[in-house]
C-alpha cells in the first residue's frame, strides 16, 4: 500500500492533508499542518500581539481576586456612603476606588471590572470547547455512516441553523433558569451561576450546528480517498478509521472554527448580558455594567467606557487571532 | 426537480413545525407552572398567574394546547376568553397578554420599521461593500489592498453594541449632531422618514458592510482570474470593461446569495440596532415583550423568524435548481 500512483497522486495534490503512514516516515520528518500553521502563527505579528491581549484578560480574570485583594475592595460591597441621595458617587477615582464607584450602590468598579473578565471567559471557552466538540463528532457520524443517521442528523442541523440565535437565546435564558431555580428557594449567587450555566447550554445548543455541516461536507469527499477506502479494507475498526484516519484532517477546519467561536460568544454574553438576558446580579459582567451605565454616561463616562473597553479589547484580539489562525491554515494566502 | 422542490419544501415545514413545538416545549412543558414561567423575572400576584392560566386554557392537556395553536396558525380559529370569543384568522398567533391584540396584526405592522432599517443599511453594504471590495480586488496585493482587508477585518471584530450605543448616546443624545431613533412611516414624508432612521443606517451600513467589502474582494479575486477574464483583456477590451462588465458580473452572484440570507436572517429584527436607537421594530417587539412577560408575541416573533430564515433559504435554493445548471438538484 505504500506504493502505487494512486497514492502519490493524492499526496501531491494535498501535501500534508492525507496522513500517509509508514512510507513518509523514512523519508523525510513531514511537518504535520498545525505545526506548518504555529510556525507561520508566530512570526505574525497582529497574531503574537493579539494573543497577549488575550493572554493579560485571562490573567484579569484568573487572579480577580488578588487583585480587588490589592485595592482592598471587593465586587458586592455596598458602599452607601460614597453615593449622595441621588444616587451619583461622591468620589471620584482614589487611592480605595480605583475606577471609582457605582452609582447607587457604591460597589467598587476597579473590583467589578476585573471579576467582570470571568463570566465572559469562562462562558465564551466553554461554550466554545462543547460546540467544537459536539459539531464535530455529530459531523463525523453523519458524514461517515451517511444513510438514516445521516438525514437525521442533517435535519437537526437544518433546524438548528435555521433558529433565530439572538432571541432564541434571549427567550430561553430566563424561561430556563425559572425551571431550575426560584429566588424563593435560592440565593441570588446561586440564581446567578445557575444562569451562567444555562447560558452555556444554550450556546452549545444552538452552536454546534455550523461546524457539523462543515465536518460533515469535508467526511462525505474524506471517506471516498484511497487511504480510508484502504484501511476499511484491512479490516480497521470503524471508530478508528473516524477518529485515526479522517479525524486528523479535519484538524484544520476544526481549530480554525474554535477560534473563531470564542469571540463571538464573549460578544454574545456581552451583548446579552447588555439585553438583560445573560449574566444577572450579583455576578460582575461587563455586559450588564455597559448597559446599567449608559444611565450615567453623561455625568460617569468611564462608568461606560471601561467595560466597553475591555470587551471591545478582548473579543477584537480574540477575533484577530481567529483570523490569523484561518490564514495559517490556509495552504493559499500568501504572507 | 418537482420531487427535489417537494422534498425541499417537506424540509422548510417541518423546521418551521419543530421550531413551534420546541417554542411551546419551552413554555409550558418543562417543569414548574408555565403559568409562574410567563412572569419570568418580574414577580407576579396571584391575580395575574390567573388570568394567565385562564386566557392561555392551561387547564388543557398540553398535546390539545399546541394543536389548537398549530392549527389556528395554518387554519386560523376562535379564541374564547374571559366569556368573549375573538376571531383569529390564519395565520393566527394567538392575543398578546397586555395589548389584547392579536400577534399577527401586531407584528405586520412592525414589519415596516425593520424593513425601513434594513433597506437603508442594505443599501449601504452594497454601496460602500462592492466599490472598496472590487478596488482592493483589483490592486490585490499591495498596501492599499492589505489596509482594506485590515480595516475591515478590524471594524467587523468589533462587538457591534458597542459602537452603536456610543454612536446613540454620545452623537444622538449628548451632542445631537444626528436626530434621536424615531420611527415615522414613508407616508409622512421621505425626510421625516429618512432623518429617524439615519443614525441607525449609518452605523448598521458600516459596521455590516465590512463583511460585503471581503466577500466582495474575494470573490473578485477569484473570477479575474478566471479564462474568460484573460480572454477579455487579450483581445484589447479596456481594463474598466473587464472588471465592471465581464468580472464584477460574475463575482456579485454568490455575494447576491449571501445578500439574500443575511436580509432573511435580519427579518427576525436587528435587536440591538432597534433597541439602541429606539426603532420599534420586531426586534425590539421581541425584546419588550420578553420584559413584559407577553408570551403569545415572544412566540410569534420567534416562529415568525424562523419562518423567514427557512423561506429565504427555500427561494434561494430552489432559485439556485432553476438558475444554475451546475446544481444538480436530484
Amino acid at each position: 500500500m505504500s506504493t502505487g500512483p494512486g497514492m502519490s497522486s493524492t499526496a501531491i495534490m494535498t501535501p500534508g492533508g492525507a496522513p500517509t503512514p509508514a512510507a513518509a516516515v523514512d523519508v523525510k520528518p513531514g511537518r504535520s499542518p498545525s505545526r506548518i500553521a504555529f510556525e507561520r502563527l508566530r512570526v505574525d505579528k497582529v497574531a503574537v500581539i493579539s494573543f497577549f491581549v488575550v493572554i493579560f484578560f485571562v490573567v484579569i480574570a484568573v487572579s480577580a481576586p488578588l487583585l480587588a485583594g490589592l485595592s482592598g475592595q471587593s465586587p458586592t460591597y455596598v458602599n452607601s456612603e460614597l453615593v449622595d441621595a441621588y444616587g451619583y458617587p461622591t468620589i471620584g477615582f482614589t487611592s480605595d476606588h480605583w475606577f471609582g464607584v457605582e452609582p447607587l450602590l457604591g460597589r467598587d468598579l476597579f473590583a467589578r471590572w476585573v471579576y467582570g473578565a470571568r463570566p465572559s471567559l469562562i462562558v465564551a471557552f466553554i461554550s466554545a470547547v462543547a460546540t467544537t466538540a459536539i459539531g464535530t463528532i455529530a459531523g463525523l457520524t453523519a458524514g461517515f455512516l451517511g444513510g438514516v443517521v445521516d438525514r437525521v442528523i442533517s435535519w437537526f442541523i437544518d433546524f438548528v441553523l435555521a433558529l433565530p440565535f439572538l432571541l432564541f437565546v434571549l427567550v430561553a435564558v430566563p424561561i430556563a433558569t425559572s425551571w431550575f431555580g426560584s429566588p424563593e428557594s435560592m440565593e441570588a449567587v446561586q440564581i446567578s451561576q445557575l444562569r451562567m450555566w444555562i447560558l452555556i447550554s444554550v450556546f452549545v445548543l444552538l452552536g454546534w450546528a455550523g461546524l457539523a455541516r462543515l465536518v460533515r461536507g469535508e467526511v462525505l469527499s474524506l471517506r471516498e480517498r484511497e487511504f480510508v477506502q484502504a484501511a476499511k479494507a484491512i479490516g480497521v475498526p470503524t471508530r478508528r478509521v473516524l477518529f485515526r484516519e479522517i479525524l486528523p484532517n479535519l484538524s484544520g477546519p476544526i481549530i480554525v472554527s474554535l477560534t473563531i467561536a470564542i469571540p463571538s460568544y464573549v460578544s454574545a454574553e456581552a451583548g446579552l448580558s447588555l439585553l438583560g438576558a445573560g449574566m444577572i446580579e450579583p455576578t460582575p459582567s461587563w455586559g450588564r455594567t455597559i448597559s446599567e451605565a449608559s444611565r450615567f454616561f453623561a455625568v460617569d463616562p468611564l462608568y461606560l467606557l471601561m467595560p466597553m473597553l475591555a470587551v471591545t479589547a478582548l473579543v477584537l484580539s480574540l477575533s484577530l487571532l481567529g483570523d490569523a489562525v484561518r490564514d495559517a491554515f490556509d495552504p493559499n494566502t500568501r504572507r | 426537480m418537482l420531487l427535489y422542490i417537494v422534498r425541499r419544501m417537506a424540509l422548510a415545514v417541518s423546521v418551521v413545525f419543530a421550531t413551534m413545538v420546541l417554542a411551546f416545549f419551552l413554555f409550558f412543558a418543562g417543569p414548574g407552572d408555565p403559568a409562574l414561567n410567563l412572569c419570568g423575572d418580574a414577580k407576579c400576584n396571584t391575580q395575574r398567574v390567573e388570568e394567565i392560566r385562564k386566557s392561555f386554557h392551561l387547564d388543557e392537556p398540553v398535546s390539545k394546547q399546541f394543536a389548537d395553536y398549530a392549527l389556528g396558525v395554518v387554519a386560523g380559529r376562535e379564541i374564547t376568553s374571559g366569556g368573549f370569543t375573538k376571531p383569529c384568522p390564519a395565520p393566527c398567533l394567538g392575543y398578546s397578554f397586555k395589548t389584547d391584540q392579536p400577534v399577527t396584526g401586531l407584528l405586520v405592522a412592525r414589519i415596516p420599521v425593520t424593513l425601513s432599517i434594513l433597506c437603508g443599511a442594505f443599501v449601504i453594504y452594497l454601496l460602500i461593500g462592492i466599490p472598496t471590495g472590487v478596488y482592493a480586488a483589483n490592486r490585490r496585493g499591495t498596501a492599499v489592498d492589505r489596509a482594506i482587508v485590515g480595516t475591515t477585518q478590524t471594524i467587523g471584530s468589533i462587538p457591534y453594541f458597542v459602537p452603536a450605543l456610543l454612536f446613540s448616546l454620545y452623537l444622538t443624545i449628548l451632542h445631537p449632531l444626528f436626530p434621536r431613533g424615531d420611527y415615522h412611516p414613508l407616508s409622512e414624508g421621505l425626510v421625516k422618514w429618512a432623518s429617524g432612521l439615519l443614525a441607525a443606517w449609518i452605523v448598521l451600513g458600516i459596521f455590516g458592510s465590512t463583511g460585503y467589502t471581503r466577500y466582495v474582494r474575494a470573490s473578485m479575486v477569484e473570477s479575474l482570474a478566471q479564462d474568460y477574464v484573460r480572454t477579455a483583456k487579450s483581445k484589447g477590451i479596456s481594463h474598466h470593461k473587464v472588471l465592471f462588465k465581464h468580472a464584477l458580473r460574475a463575482a456579485l452572484s454568490p455575494v447576491l446569495t449571501i445578500f439574500g440570507l443575511d436580509l432573511a436572517a435580519s427579518f427576525g429584527g436587528v435587536i440591538f440596532t432597534e433597541t439602541i436607537f429606539d426603532l420599534h421594530g420586531v426586534g425590539y417587539t421581541a425584546v419588550n415583550a420578553l420584559r413584559t412577560s407577553d408570551l403569545p408575541v415572544i412566540m410569534g416573533c420567534l416562529i415568525f423568524s424562523a419562518a423567514m430564515v427557512v423561506g429565504m433559504n427555500l427561494v434561494v435554493d430552489l432559485v439556485y435548481g432553476f438558475v444554475d445548471p451546475r446544481v444538480k438538484v436530484s
